[in-house]
């Protein structure tokens, strides 16, 4: 493959997440607002128009950006200028980072060449993965420490506890996936799981890994730090780390906590849901259990897997959206408990089963 | 003289089942709730997006401002001062609201009139709407049904704290809801607005 | 002694005990209007019957007399349909003005009505129609409507001011309290007629309309105005401050004392309040500064003036040439920060507080003095006694006046009332370094190099001595008027400034060391005064006139 049409390639798989990305995250902001206001028979933000129009309000996700951009920018009395600058960076940018290792699609061919749909196939994403979300920790705390307040200070202080604490159910439940596919590389789990259970059920990873999948979902909520584990935020009563943050600065760490949430569903997608994968869907076409066969050529089937990846992302966004305007939030203290004394021990025993049934198995 | 009814709290709360407690089917009943609202209102907003005038409509909610919700009669809205049919306050500055007012949001200084029969008015008569709980309790202890608040006037606002204190002239000067009808005040643009 | 028992309490009473009055001893208090312990017996309102045992019908109290073995019951069912029918007799004709009445919240019909109402009304026919808002005099408005005929203040100007200026004319419910014809009630006591009416038909024309006495707070003080030291109530409006005019101190009431003033209190000291927030309060330090005329100073500035001047002037002209005038309406405390900085420390011989008599004094053997000093009798233990030379102001005035004195203290507003501004203008033209501490701005001011603004006797704690010696301890009512400043705090800075020791700062501390260096106070305490205050002469005859 010529370097230029790596680059070319490496640069448009790129833009096309990130875009991805971030276009969905604006739309979330719509999305959250209306979806709270119909499950509330209410109607929701349907104000801002141009020239009359007002598009079921979808306007508002520029309304409220030219209001981000043209708010005051306060900075506190605090001597780490930069750090309270660089906060919601680091915040938004890790968030980003850990696109770069989702796969959304299998792979193209080009001119003869395959293209994986895939920003960077590292053979260990999962690790990757790992580390952005533990150095997203910082983008907080360096938030509460450098506005000089002492809520801040303290709501920073929580989100570490939090987060570190849910790290380890995170790590631990992603450990069963690991086993059972035998890899780190988020493309090979995805390709693992298009095979068939029983000869019927597609091989994803929640029907091989229940318990597993509903502790990550758990832990996973409770690192985007959003109701019901939003005790680091609290910004109805107890405020967070973010109360010394105006304009966009305050406007990227909400966008953070967007960006997050279709991380989470990406991940969730990705390790349980068999990321791009149709049903039955094989490189050549559809292939069904009772042996009746639709071909398509492969342009086809790629469009359909990288559409089937972006419903499945965009389900599990909605389905956090449902969780975050459902559930109150936890108090700190059955916050820690849940998480030490229940998700852990869970996570433990999962692992430990798990690695004794693909002991079993593979024996 | 009933007996006294103790209520210890540790004996009210609730002792939570086993599936409750494990928290997994409480979350998925309220989720389902949640969503069974979603797709319920989305499918009649829909329904009636595309014209089906016949839908239930999608959302409990007013348009406010272009529909309003009807008052109650007896809804605590901004405060007036009646007048004597000479158009002279019916207000004698007896101090009752004043000292009621929860809030300390009236302000009345008195004087004296040389008429016998009223000897007393109020001079100058000021309520901070800004700090008013409309509370109501000024209504009710006004021995003269000088001060009413029956002017279905809710929307209240100014720049500046100073517009938040009517003076009585402008408490004079409102009329009822039941004379005004659905006429708009324009008195917002006029009063408040300072 | 007549041993009686009214609810079931009982007590042994002196012969001639009237049933009202025994019951007050037991704490029991019985409904009245026309009874006033002040005032002989009418029995006229028939508010507080009781029931007598082997009487056949209810009786009244206040004009019943104890007997032996009496059994009287003033809470039966009888004696409560007894009272509303009362209430009810008293209310036919009864306008319910309340809420344009100054009374309420302190009237005897609202609260007894609160208490034994009827609430139903069974009136059909029209009320009524009487005077209202009518003045009276210059201190007293008269609402005949409101009167409820009781006869106290008829009883009042016949027997205490006996200037018998009002009567009950007409008859049945006609009958209507009114001035004698072409009489004003203007005795020096009138203001009393307002205390003395239980409900609102009498009240002070000063106090009009200014706050509602529910706003009040109550302070209990001593008159200033002469040397009885009649013991008074301030009332001052310190909640609203949008009321009375904006003034804190809205009224003054006499406070009872049946060894010095009765019930009673004179008009002269009743609106004496006045002088307390009056425009020409001394609100600032005025300071001379060389070269230039008189400017508003801080407190700082104001002091360092007096430490400069008077320490370059004695300097100078020594102390023979310095003296003191402390005029008597000071208080004892602040008459020996006086005597304790100025002739012990500063070691100034020439301390004055004898004043001539005031030429408007007026004396009449109710209560009003013609020495229209306050404290007196103290200045004359604590600056007079100990003191060897003990000039008078008059001397202390003329050697000013011959340019004798070059540096004078004057503490203390009594030097306006006994000479004129003229005379003074005259008598200080050469004094150099004139220090003045007073209350008011005044041609002593005008004068001052340096004049420090003081305060009142309502702003500050302290004792007085009456003219019989009668110690009497009054209670700050409201905070300092403008940047005036208690004297005992303003001698402490000074003292301070120039290294000399000075009475204690709180009037208290500064009381307790007066006890213990002046032999006429020994042993006196602020709570051992009290309320009532205390007479030490009468212990010691023999050192209070040493
Ligand atoms: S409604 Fe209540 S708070 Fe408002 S003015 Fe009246 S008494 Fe005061
Ligand atoms: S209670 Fe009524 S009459 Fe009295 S001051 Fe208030 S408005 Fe006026
Ligand atoms: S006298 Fe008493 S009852 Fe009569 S109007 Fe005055 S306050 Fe009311
Ligand atoms: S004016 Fe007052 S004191 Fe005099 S008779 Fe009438 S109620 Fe009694
Ligand atoms: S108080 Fe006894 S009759 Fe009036």
């Amino acid at each position: 493959m010529s370097a230029g049409m790596e680059i070319g390639a490496a640069v448009g798989k790129t833009i096309f997440i990130v875009m991805f990305a971030l276009s969905l995250g604006g739309l979330l902001t719509w999305v959250e607002r209306k979806q709270s206001a119909v499950m509330q028979d209410r109607i929701g933000a349907n104000r801002a128009s141009i020239l009359g129009f007002r598009v079921w309000g979808l306007f508002h996700i520029i309304a409220d950006a030219v209001k981000m951009f043209t708010k005051e920018d306060f900075v506190p009395d605090t001597p780490h200028k930069f750090i309270h600058a660089l906060a919601p960076v680091l915040s938004i940018f890790f968030a980003l980072l850990s696109f770069a290792v989702i796969p959304f699609g299998s792979s193209i061919v080009i001119a003869g060449q395959s293209i994986g749909l895939q920003v960077a196939d590292v053979n260990v994403g999962i690790l990757f993965i790992f580390a952005m979300m533990s150095v997203a920790v910082y983008g907080v705390v360096l938030a509460g420490w450098s506005s000089n307040n002492n809520y801040s200070l303290l709501g920073g202080v929580r989100a570490t506890a939090q987060m570190i604490s849910y790290e380890i159910t995170f790590g631990l439940t992603l450990v069963g996936v690991i086993m059972i596919f035998q890899t780190l590389s988020l493309q090979e789990i995805v390709r693992a799981q298009g095979g068939l259970l029983f000869g019927f059920l597609p091989m994803w990873g929640v029907f091989l890994q229940p318990l597993g999948f509903l502790l990550f979902m758990t832990a996973a909520i409770a690192e985007t730090k959003r109701i019901p584990f939003d005790i680091p935020e609290g910004e109805s009563e107890i405020i967070g780390f973010f109360l010394e943050y105006s304009s966009m600065k305050f406007g990227m760490f909400m966008f953070a906590d967007f960006i997050e949430q279709i991380l989470v569903a990406s991940m969730v997608t990705t390790f349980f849901f068999g990321g791009w994968q149709v049903p039955y869907l094989g490189d050549g076409g559809f292939v069904f259990p009772w042996g009746s066969t639709i071909d398509m050529n492969t342009w086809l089937v790629e469009s359909l897997r990288v559409i089937s990846f972006v419903l499945k992302v965009s389900f599990f966004c909605w389905l956090q959206m449902l969780i975050r305007w459902t559930l109150p939030r936890f108090r700190f203290d059955q916050l820690m408990n849940l998480g030490w004394k229940i998700l852990l021990p869970l996570s433990l025993a999962n692992a430990l089963v798990t690695a004794i049934i693909v002991l079993w198995i593979g024996r | 003289m009933g007996t006294v009814r103790v209520i210890n709290v540790s004996e009210r709360r609730r002792v939570l089942t086993f599936w409750e407690r494990i928290y997994l089917p409480e979350v998925w009943r309220g989720l389902v709730l949640t969503a069974r609202h979603f797709f319920v209102n989305l499918w009649r907003h829909t329904l009636r997006l595309f014209g089906v005038k016949s839908a239930l409509p999608g959302a409990a909610t007013y348009q406010y401002p272009e529909v309003r919700r009807p008052q109650s009669p007896r809804l605590r809205t901004l405060h007036r001062l009646a007048k004597r049919p000479d158009g002279t306050p019916r207000c004698v500055a007896c101090m009752m609201c004043e000292t009621v007012c929860p809030a300390f949001c009236i302000k009345i200084v008195a004087e004296e009139v040389d008429d016998p029969n009223i000897e007393k008015r109020p001079k100058s008569f000021d309520i901070d709407i800004g700090r008013c709980v409309f509370c109501g309790f000024c209504v009710e202890a006004c021995p003269e049904d000088a001060i009413r608040m029956d002017t279905g006037i809710t929307e209240i606002g100014a720049l500046s704290r100073e517009g938040m204190v009517l003076n009585i002239d402008t408490l004079l000067s409102l009329p009822p809801k039941s004379e005004r009808g659905d006429k708009p005040v324009d008195f917002l643009q006029q009063q408040l607005v300072q | 002694m007549p041993k009686v028992t009214i609810d079931d309490l009982t007590i042994d009473v002196p012969a001639g005990t009237t049933v009202i009055q025994a019951a007050e001893k037991l704490g029991i208090y019985i409904p009245r209007y026309c009874y006033h312990p002040g005032l002989s017996i009418a029995g006229s309102c028939r508010m507080c019957l009781v029931e007598i045992e082997k009487a056949p019908k209810l009786q009244i109290a206040c004009y019943t007399f104890v007997t032996e073995g009496m059994i009287v019951r003033t809470t039966t069912e009888k004696v409560i349909v007894a009272r509303q029918a009362i209430l009810e007799f008293l209310l036919a004709n009864h306008p319910l003005d309340c809420p344009v009445c100054d009374q309420a919240g302190e009237c005897k019909l609202q609260e007894f009505y609160m208490q034994f109402g009827q609430y139903d009304s069974t009136l059909l026919e029209n009320k009524l129609k009487k005077h209202k808002a009518m003045p009276i005099g210059p201190h007293i408005m008269l609402d005949s409507e409101r009167c409820i005929l009781c006869s106290r203040c008829v009883r009042f100007v016949d027997e205490v001011s006996k200037t018998h200026e009002l009567g009950i004319f007409n008859r049945g419910d006609h009958s209507e309290l009114l001035p004698v014809k072409g009489v004003t009630v203007d005795n020096p006591y009138s203001g009393c007629l307002a205390d003395v009416c239980p409900v609102g038909a009498l009240t002070d024309r000063d106090f009009r309309f200014k706050v509602r006495v529910w706003y009040l707070d109550k302070t209990e003080s001593v008159c200033h105005g002469c040397s009885r030291g009649c013991n008074i109530e301030i009332h001052a409006n310190r909640r609203r401050s949008h009321h009375n005019d904006g003034k804190l101190v809205a009224r003054l009431k006499p406070r009872f004392n049946g060894e010095v003033n009765g019930h009673w209190m004179c008009d002269a000291g009743r609106y004496s309040y006045k002088r307390f927030e009056s425009e020409d309060r001394l609100l600032q330090p005025l300071v001379r500064l060389t070269g230039k005329g008189q400017e508003k100073a801080d407190w700082t500035l104001a002091l360092s003036q007096v430490d400069e001047q008077v320490t370059h002037q004695i300097g100078r002209t020594g102390v023979a040439a310095a003296a003191v005038i402390a005029t008597p309406d000071l208080s004892n405390e602040e008459l020996y920060a006086v005597r304790r900085l100025f002739m012990q420390g500063m070691k100034i011989e020439k301390i004055a507080h004898r004043c001539p008599a005031d030429p408007n004094g007026v004396e009449d053997n109710l209560l009003r003095k013609s020495d229209t000093f306050a404290n007196t009798y103290g200045a004359g233990l604590i600056i007079g006694a100990p003191h060897t030379a003990d000039p008078t102001v008059e001397t202390i005035l003329e050697a000013a006046g011959a340019g004798k004195l070059k540096t004078l203290f004057i503490v203390g507003d009594g030097l306006l009332s006994r000479y004129s501004a003229d005379v003074l203008r005259e008598k200080l033209k050469n004094v150099e370094t004139l220090i003045t501490i007073q209350t008011h701005g005044s041609v002593l001011t005008e004068l001052a190099t340096v004049a420090l603004p003081m305060t009142t006797f309502a702003e500050t704690d302290g004792t007085i001595c009456n003219s019989e010696g009668r110690v009497q301890h009054f209670d700050q009512a409201i905070p300092p008027v403008g940047q005036s400043r208690p004297l005992l705090e303003m001698l402490v800075d000074l003292a301070n400034r120039w290294e000399l020791k000075a009475a204690p700062r709180l009037p208290e501390s500064c009381f307790a060391e007066l006890a213990g260096n002046v032999e006429y106070f020994s042993g006196l305490t602020y709570s051992k005064i009290g309320d009532a205050g205390v007479n030490p002469s009468r212990r010691s005859a023999a050192t209070a006139t040493a």
